[in-house]
């Protein structure tokens, strides 16, 4: 304890001098890369997600070092994205190449990025020609950031659902004869029959309903009631004819907390939803036993992917996209809108911005987008006589394996760079899983038993067509600007729902219109109109800056 | 009158004064190598330690971090009225300073009752073997720790339950970590369970010091066992655990940031959060370093007021004091 933490502070001595030195030279090697483009350069990256490092002699990387004398030096996210990104521009040292936050922008850390785009990087230029000027930081009309997900080449095509949805276990809809549950109280019965028979599975007892609330992913427990009104996913507001409004302390949102509180006191709602960390939260997805959450799908993936490995398909998920009534038409699926304030920047310490936008660039090419998505020709995709790519069914099998993945793909690092997406010019999809044929290939026979019941040919059609974005879709990508009065009410905001919304749901049935009462009043004194305005103010900034385009 | 008798003891202090700087020249010419040894550190401490003071000038501005100083706006004690009329933060502080006694209370505690206990026992192997698994789980590091922690509690075959329940002392499994009250116990048994072998191998220490004539003496004249350790053993570790306990009353505002970080949850925040979790919160994460400066120099005053004191009543009770 304390004793203990003083002898730590000064034993170190010669451990701080050496790792300042160390410092100095590992910053130093960046001298190695040279303009003329024949040296190896090395390129420091931050990562935002949590992946795992890929392994040391990974098969993508190298060919990338080999054929674009380019080596990555990358560094994931552990633990609090904002402390982390606190921590770096307090101490002023940045990588070169550094995941999107508006934070980053008004610390000065990052360089603008249009003149070397125009000059140096025609893919990139012509690959966000149609976004261009959304890319533009409101404040300066700068562009800071490479977006990662969201621009469209060719031809859309959706057969994977990555998005928001309630989601059930595939088994549970077997067993009750394929139905489509609508509205959450259809959903809600589905649940509270299979679980009531099978209360165990594979020897644990079933868990009927689960949440996750823990560091930045509250999304699980806090975006649901937007969704059942009908609403896209603006984040922290519902926006009714451009206006924006806070909705977490609203009657929409009573009722389906009512409901999870009527889970709780069944017995069915996870009792450790609220404390459970995101580890503990895939752990317990992937032992099968959860039989339905309200999530995005890719923030429990990694729990799928492993409930593949053990062939326990019947225990994945489908996603239905439910509202309180019929009434209300669902709005889950989304039309791809430009992820801004996501993807890569360049900092201000980067030694040699101009062939880092160039290596950029060159990964935009058709050529790179094909080895980064699909892989090698004739390792991890064939292309058939009709020149459409497809895998065989050992290179399909591969492609599941976590750990096959850190040795042979670039997912980490693909994750965070410009994409293409939808249709490369020869006519394949941008990736095996939105190649129709393949996908369709690619399915379990549990899948395509499902699949063939609902008459549906991919996992989006369980979902209504998007209307068309708005131009200002989405709100919840919008700057609350460091330090603000909007930041601070958001994060306070955050905090009393994470505070009183557990104690709301897991209070007693009676109960819960009093704690209820308490988490509205908590809100009052919250300054929630700082943050509304700041939204609504960026709303009509879009809408007039925008529109045109 | 008064002018005389103040030129004559300024005359006499400055010849002594040069001569005592002609010695201490002397002495510092005599012990060269050492001065040339100490530099490093005197470098240290004052890089890591005294020149990042400048940052607290932070704490008195607006700090934006893409501008340079001259253009920082000035708000002066903004910040420090902001943290003392914030509910939130009297709640933090009410937090730290508890976890930080119920640590420091359990931690002597338990460190000396162990030490004292081990260092009954007779049988060479089996003592090192104790001590050895006693210690270890210093080297993990909390998030380990508080993973083993959250397993163990778990309501959904968490070994703390399972025990319990075959104990027949409680019904169905407690969800121990979503119930704010027994998130300080948590805290400090964790605590303890960590470091109790590491705190305790330098109460060993002590008492392998204490000459073995008192013992024999103690015996002498009759002292069993217990009287031993009560009047001998306890007495022998006093100044060590005087010079311990004033040490970590400087810390009295750190009660650690990890544990609750990551025991912590929405349910008992109210009871989890410390002032680094706060100053996490709303000074890093939206971006207000003026805010977490703040209340880092709050932290800074009140540790170094608090050593004093201990120091102070140290030196009014006799004992060995540590300045």
């Amino acid at each position: 304890m304390g004793g203990a933490r003083n002898k730590g502070g000064r034993m170190p001595l010669v451990l701080a001098l050496s790792l300042g030195l160390t410092g100095c030279s590992d910053s130093g090697s960046d001298n190695m890369a040279s303009t003329d483009g024949t040296k190896a350069l090395s390129i420091s990256a931050f990562i935002n997600t949590p992946n795992q490092a890929p392994t040391a002699d990974n098969r993508i990387y190298k060919k990338i070092e080999q054929e674009l004398g380019v080596k990555l030096n990358m560094e994931f996210i552990v633990g609090d994205l904002q402390q982390k990104l606190g921590v770096m521009i307090a101490g002023g040292d940045y990588p070169d190449l550094i995941t999107a936050d508006p934070k980053l922008v008004s610390a000065g850390a990052v360089i603008p990025l249009e003149e070397l785009i125009d000059q140096h990087a025609p893919n990139l230029k012509k690959h966000f020609a149609k976004v261009w000027n959304k890319m533009k930081d409101s404040k300066d009309g700068h562009i800071y950031w490479l977006p990662n997900y969201g621009v469209i080449s060719g031809e859309y095509l959706t057969t994977y659902y990555s998005g928001p949805a309630f989601w059930i276990q595939k088994d549970i809809l077997k067993e009750a004869g394929y139905p489509t549950p609508k509205t959450l109280d259809d959903y809600l019965k589905l649940i509270r029959d299979y679980a009531k028979k099978h209360p165990a599975i594979d020897g644990q007892p079933t868990i009927g309903f689960t949440t996750l609330a823990y560091d930045w992913r509250t999304f699980p427990l806090l975006n649901a009631p937007e969704h059942l009104t009908g609403h896209p996913n603006d984040g922290g507001v519902v926006v009714d004819n451009a206006v924006a409004s806070v909705f977490a302390d609203k009657d929409m949102a009573k009722r389906y907390y009512k409901e999870l509180n009527g889970l709780y006191n069944d017995g069915l709602l996870d009792k450790e939803a609220f404390v459970q960390n995101y580890d503990q939260y895939l752990a317990k997805l992937s032992s099968g036993r959860v039989l339905g959450m309200f999530d995005q799908h890719w923030n429990f993936q990694p729990a799928e992917d492993t409930l593949v490995s053990q062939n326990k398909i019947g225990r994945t998920y489908v996603g239905f996209p439910l509202v309180y009534d019929t009434s209300i038409k669902d709005y889950y699926l989304e039309r791809p809108a430009p992820n801004l304030n996501n993807g890569f920047g360049i900092s201000k310490d980067a030694k040699d911005p101009v062939r880092i936008i160039k290596f950029l660039d060159a990964l935009m090419d058709e050529k790179y987008q094909k080895l980064l998505s699909w892989g090698e020709e004739g390792v991890d995709y064939m292309v058939g006589k009709d020149g459409k790519f497809y895998r065989t069914p050992e290179q399909r099998k591969q492609q599941e394996d976590p750990a096959w993945k850190l040795a042979n793909r670039a997912d980490g690092f693909f994750g965070a760079v410009p994409k293409m997406e939808g249709t490369f010019s020869d006519g394949n999809a941008t990736s095996a899983g939105s190649q129709p044929e393949e996908f369709y290939q690619s399915l379990k026979p549990e899948d395509k038993e499902l699949l063939d019941a609902y008459g549906h040919k991919t996992w989006t059609d369980f979902f209504s067509p998007p209307p068309e974005n708005p131009v200002y879709y989405p709100a919840w990508q919008i700057d609350l600007i460091d330090g603000s009065d909007a930041a601070v009410a958001n994060k306070q905001m955050t905090d009393a729902s994470l505070k009183y919304l557990p104690k709301a749901i897991m209070s007693k049935t009676d109960q819960f219109d009093s704690v209820w009462n308490e988490y509205v009043n908590a809100y009052k004194k919250i300054n929630v109109k700082a943050y509304e305005d700041r939204i609504n103010e960026q709303i009509q900034w879009r809408i007039k800056n925008w529109s045109s385009k | 009158m008064a002018g005389i008798q103040q030129i004559v003891p300024s005359k006499k202090s400055a010849a002594g004064a040069a001569s005592r700087r002609a010695s201490l020249l002397h002495r510092m010419r005599g012990q060269k190598q050492l001065m040339w040894m100490s530099m490093p550190i005197v470098a240290y401490v004052i890089l890591f330690s005294y020149y990042p003071i400048w940052g607290w000038t932070m704490a008195f501005q607006n700090y934006r971090p893409a501008k340079s100083f001259s253009e920082q706006e000035w708000v002066g004690f903004k910040h420090f009225a902001f943290l003392f009329s914030d509910a939130t933060f009297l709640n933090v502080l009410r937090n730290t300073i508890a976890m930080s006694l119920i640590n420091m209370v359990l931690g002597f505690v338990t460190a000396i009752v162990f030490a004292i206990l081990l260092n009954e026992i007779k049988h060479k192997l089996y003592k090192r073997t104790i001590q050895t698994i006693s210690y270890l789980p210093h080297f993990l590091s909390w998030i380990i720790v508080t993973g083993i922690v959250a397993n163990s509690l778990s309501v959904d075959g968490g070994i703390v339950n399972v025990l319990l329940m075959k104990l027949g002392w409680i019904d169905g499994p407690v969800m121990w970590l979503s119930e704010p009250s027994y998130f300080w116990g948590i805290v400090g048994a964790s605590h303890v369970w960590k470091e109790v072998g590491w705190n305790a191998i330098i109460y060993l220490a002590a008492i392998t010091s204490i000459d073995p004539a008192q013992y024999e003496a103690a015996e002498i004249d009759g002292a069993n066992r217990y009287q031993k350790m009560l009047y001998v053993t306890l007495p022998g570790i006093k100044s060590i655990v005087v010079i311990l306990l004033i040490m970590n009353m400087g810390w009295i505002l750190e009660a650690g940031f990890e544990v609750q970080y990551l025991l912590g949850n929405g349910v008992v925040v109210d009871w989890a959060q410390t002032i680094d979790i706060f100053v996490l919160k709303y000074g890093l994460q939206v971006g207000n370093y003026s805010l977490a400066t703040a209340a880092g120099i709050f932290k800074t005053v009140v540790s170094i007021s608090l050593i004093f004191a201990a120091n102070t009543i140290a030196k009014r009770l006799g004992e060995d004091r540590l300045i």
